[in-house]
């Protein structure tokens, strides 16, 4: 019996039949997987037929809260997404913050388990009582704050939060995203082609049974000691002025800011897309997910556009990634992303790699039906982005992935598609970042960063380095020694993170979460005896665990590595001028802590 | 009162969060005196509370269960009430609810409000001694909406004029 913290419920819903049931959540089952993305693994792993089509009836969606989300823990905002990915089929994942994840919580379920499809478009408005079902026909083609606020109107409730797809969405784009709180991604490995396939327009929730704790008075005193560390942190100004958007000179500044599709990692004109930029010219306040007192979000207005974000990923990815100079138009298409519902990491790359081999003549116009595209043309960029979100004309196959699309072309086309197991790669240049660089070779859901987010490396905290990894090399981002042990630890408190539905930026680039704080949360909010040492065992175990479950999907060892062009190109500008990525040395010595032999 | 610059409020729930958590162990919106909306059509979030109106409408209680308290916040007496929702159905702004046979109002937490204490972009601030201007203007449209429903009203109200400003500065 979960009495605290935990929902302590679990939905199930047939969108064939139309049906639903509610099932207790079984403690012996959910405490080794806390919550949040373990918890959703564990039961994709359990109940996924490994073989089904990720667009067909039998893919299973979960959408899973943790133990702590929507309570005053700052920034236990997040919801995570699970199913088998269209983009990549493997295990497919997507975390949230925004306002969703906490009213999910209020429902009481821990996990929304999604199965079969809808004889129509409909939305799921789910209470703590169970779950109504609305044909909506009418929201086709429907944007997400739109489907948000009319779906609001329509149940009478403005305290309804909605996760919903757009166009991309509906039509089943391999890298369609799922969006809440009118402007919160989830939207990596195609969660929201899924959510197509099954004809699910929306999750509406709405919920009333509080959150509860074992011990509030020791949640409060940990709480209060995070929010103290956050507040007095060194970076807690320019993370709230700024949010992720300061990476753009940050990253630039280190050489490592991708520039015309990796080609370079310095950009000539950061100033006029930087984070600082957008901050003095267009911002017009500070935006939060819920319960966060960093606020690193942002509202603003340019030309006739307006909406929240964009994050760094985006920023970066419709600027310095397609060498595109204008502020404005990268803001216009982050508004725009959100609201047709697809990912603006993978559609940069899409985008960014059809640039580079054109640009080198590998792949003709005629190739593409004569669609010609060269760095930083807006108005081809706009029209490349509807022809995927629609599509339309060649934009059909661009809407299967980079991956997939390069297989019509040559090796030489294809070698240069910057991804990990079918994700596009992430906007941080592994060459000068190495741990970043391990990380997203080993990660479960492809090439990632948040697998692990090490962001000690960057740091240079080389005593911390000596004491926690062995070697003061950990805290220095162009060397490949005790990056392996820097990765395993960190892809612990980042699974961590993602169980507690915390943020990240906050729980390890902050450095705010421990295993000994979320065992102190933990104990206080659940009343289950959740000791360190046990979390360090669980959390090995559940990443055993998305290791074996991708062995069973095809992948192998082979596939933990990096596109050739970070292993054989040297960077030949900026401060990581001349650096490579010995990609399997690491790889090697990653497997070797995990004592895994393939 | 409890003030709000709504142009500083982030949409965080800190302050919902707090308060719920201080009155009841629990954390819930639906047990918060103050509540946040986040309004995406119009990128606004925030709070409303009671602002101790000039006409306090519910005190028009018939029960008189309800009083003015020495800060100004309204006092409900539980052992007099009698849930019969005369209060929630007069304020304007949705600001007191019945919720599970509880009154849900705004009572200043004894002079250090929580929600204050906990918002660290100072969108709310305490103005001891101060009360809230008229509702009188809003009250017609209101009166036959759900405490829902007036807190929506009365925060695009809000809202509208904040994004006046916002387009000015960015025409």
């Amino acid at each position: 019996m979960l009495e605290y913290g935990y929902g302590g419920k679990i939905l199930r819903v047939d969108l064939t039949e139309r049906t639903f049931e509610v099932e207790p959540l079984d403690s012996s089952w959910v405490k080794p997987v806390i919550g949040g993305r373990a918890a959703n693994s564990k039961r994709l792993f359990e109940e996924l037929d490994i073989k089904c089509d990720p667009l067909g009836p039998d893919n299973i969606l979960i959408f899973g809260v943790g133990p702590l989300t929507g309570s005053f823990l700052t920034a236990s905002a997040y919801f995570t997404v699970t199913a088998k990915s269209p983009l990549t089929g493997i295990l497919g994942d997507s975390a949230a913050g925004g306002q969703f994840g906490a009213e999910m919580k209020l429902t009481g379920f821990d996990q929304i388990i999604v199965t079969g499809k809808a004889d129509n478009l409909i939305y799921l408005l789910v209470t703590d009582d169970g779950v109504k079902f609305v044909d909506c026909p009418e929201y086709e083609g429907k944007k997400i704050v739109e489907t948000t606020e009319e779906i609001r109107r329509e149940q009478g409730d403005v305290a309804i939060q909605v996760a919903a797809i757009g166009p991309a969405g509906e039509n089943c784009v391999a890298f369609a995203a799922i969006v809440s709180s009118g402007n919160r991604v989830n939207g990596r490995t195609g969660m929201g082609a899924v959510m197509g396939s099954k004809n699910l327009k929306a999750l509406a929730v709405r919920g009333s049974k509080p959150v509860e704790f074992a011990d509030p008075l020791a949640f409060l005193e940990e709480n209060r000691k995070i929010d103290r560390e956050i507040l007095e942190h060194s970076e807690y100004t320019k993370r709230h002025n700024l949010g992720t958007t300061m990476l753009m000179k940050d990253l630039d500044s280190i050489g490592i800011l991708p520039t015309n599709h990796f080609q370079e990692g310095v950009c000539a004109y950061v100033d006029e897309i930087s984070g600082q930029k957008l901050a003095s010219s267009f911002k017009v306040k500070n935006k939060s997910c819920f319960s966060c007192n960093v606020h690193c979000s942002r509202y603003y207005m340019a030309d006739d556009q307006e909406a929240e974000g964009p994050e760094f990923e985006t920023l970066c990815g419709f600027t310095s990634r397609i060498g595109n100079q204008s502020l404005p138009f990268a803001l216009e298409m982050n508004a725009y992303l959100n609201q047709i519902g697809m990912d603006s990491i993978s559609t940069s790359e899409v985008i960014g790699w059809i640039m580079e081999c054109q640009e080198k003549g590998i792949i003709h116009p005629r190739d593409l039906a004569g669609f010609s595209i060269t760095w930083g043309e807006k108005e081809k960029v706009r029209q490349i982005v509807d022809m995927i979100a629609f599509r339309r004309g060649i934009g059909d196959e661009l809407a299967k992935g980079t991956k997939k699309l390069a297989e019509r072309f040559s090796e030489e086309a294809q070698k240069l598609v910057m991804h990990v197991k079918g994700l596009d790669i992430i906007c941080g240049d592994p060459r000068g970042i190495k741990a970043y660089g391990l990380t997203y070779a080993i990660a479960s859901r492809g090439a990632d960063h948040l697998r692990a987010e090490p962001y000690f490396e960057l740091t240079n905290r080389k005593e911390e380095a000596k004491k926690r990894f062995g070697t003061e090399k950990a805290a220095d981002r162009l060397e490949e020694e005790g990056k392996a042990a820097l990765v395993s630890y960190s892809e612990k408190i980042a699974l961590l993170t993602d169980c507690l539905t915390m943020c990240k930026n906050i729980g390890l680039c902050m450095d705010i979460l421990s295993l000994e704080r979320a065992s102190s949360l933990l104990r206080a909010g659940t009343g289950l005896d959740y000791a360190p040492e046990y979390l360090a065992k669980i959390l090995a175990d559940a990443i055993d665990l998305d290791h074996a479950f991708n062995k069973r999907l095809g992948v192998t060892r082979e596939d933990d590595t990096l596109p050739e062009r970070f292993q054989k190109e040297p960077l030949t500008k900026g401060p990581t001028k001349g650096a490579t990525v010995d990609i399997q040395k690491m790889v090697d010595e990653y497997y070797k802590i995990h004592l895994w032999e393939d | 009162m409890i003030k709000v610059d709504l142009h500083k409020c982030t949409g965080c729930k800190k302050c919902e969060v707090v308060c719920a958590f201080f009155h009841t162990g629990k954390v819930s919106n639906r047990l918060a005196r103050i509540k946040v909306l986040n309004l995406y059509e119009l990128g606004i979030d925030g709070p409303v509370v009671c602002i101790q109106c000039e006409e306090k409408y519910c005190l028009k209680c018939p029960e008189e269960a309800l009083s003015l308290g020495s800060m100004g916040q309204i006092v409900v007496s539980p052992t007099v009430c009698t849930l019969c929702g005369v209060c929630e159905k007069a304020c304007p702004m949705g600001a007191i609810e019945i919720y599970d046979d509880i009154v849900y109002v705004c009572d200043l937490c004894g002079g250090k409000p929580k929600c204050v204490e906990a918002c660290t972009e100072g969108a709310i601030t305490f103005a001891e001694g101060e009360h809230g201007s008229s509702l009188d203007a809003i009250q017609k449209e209101t009166n036959k909406m759900s405490p829902n429903q007036k807190r929506l009203y009365y925060l695009k109200k809000l809202g509208a004029s904040l994004r006046e400003k916002w387009s000015r500065k960015h025409a």
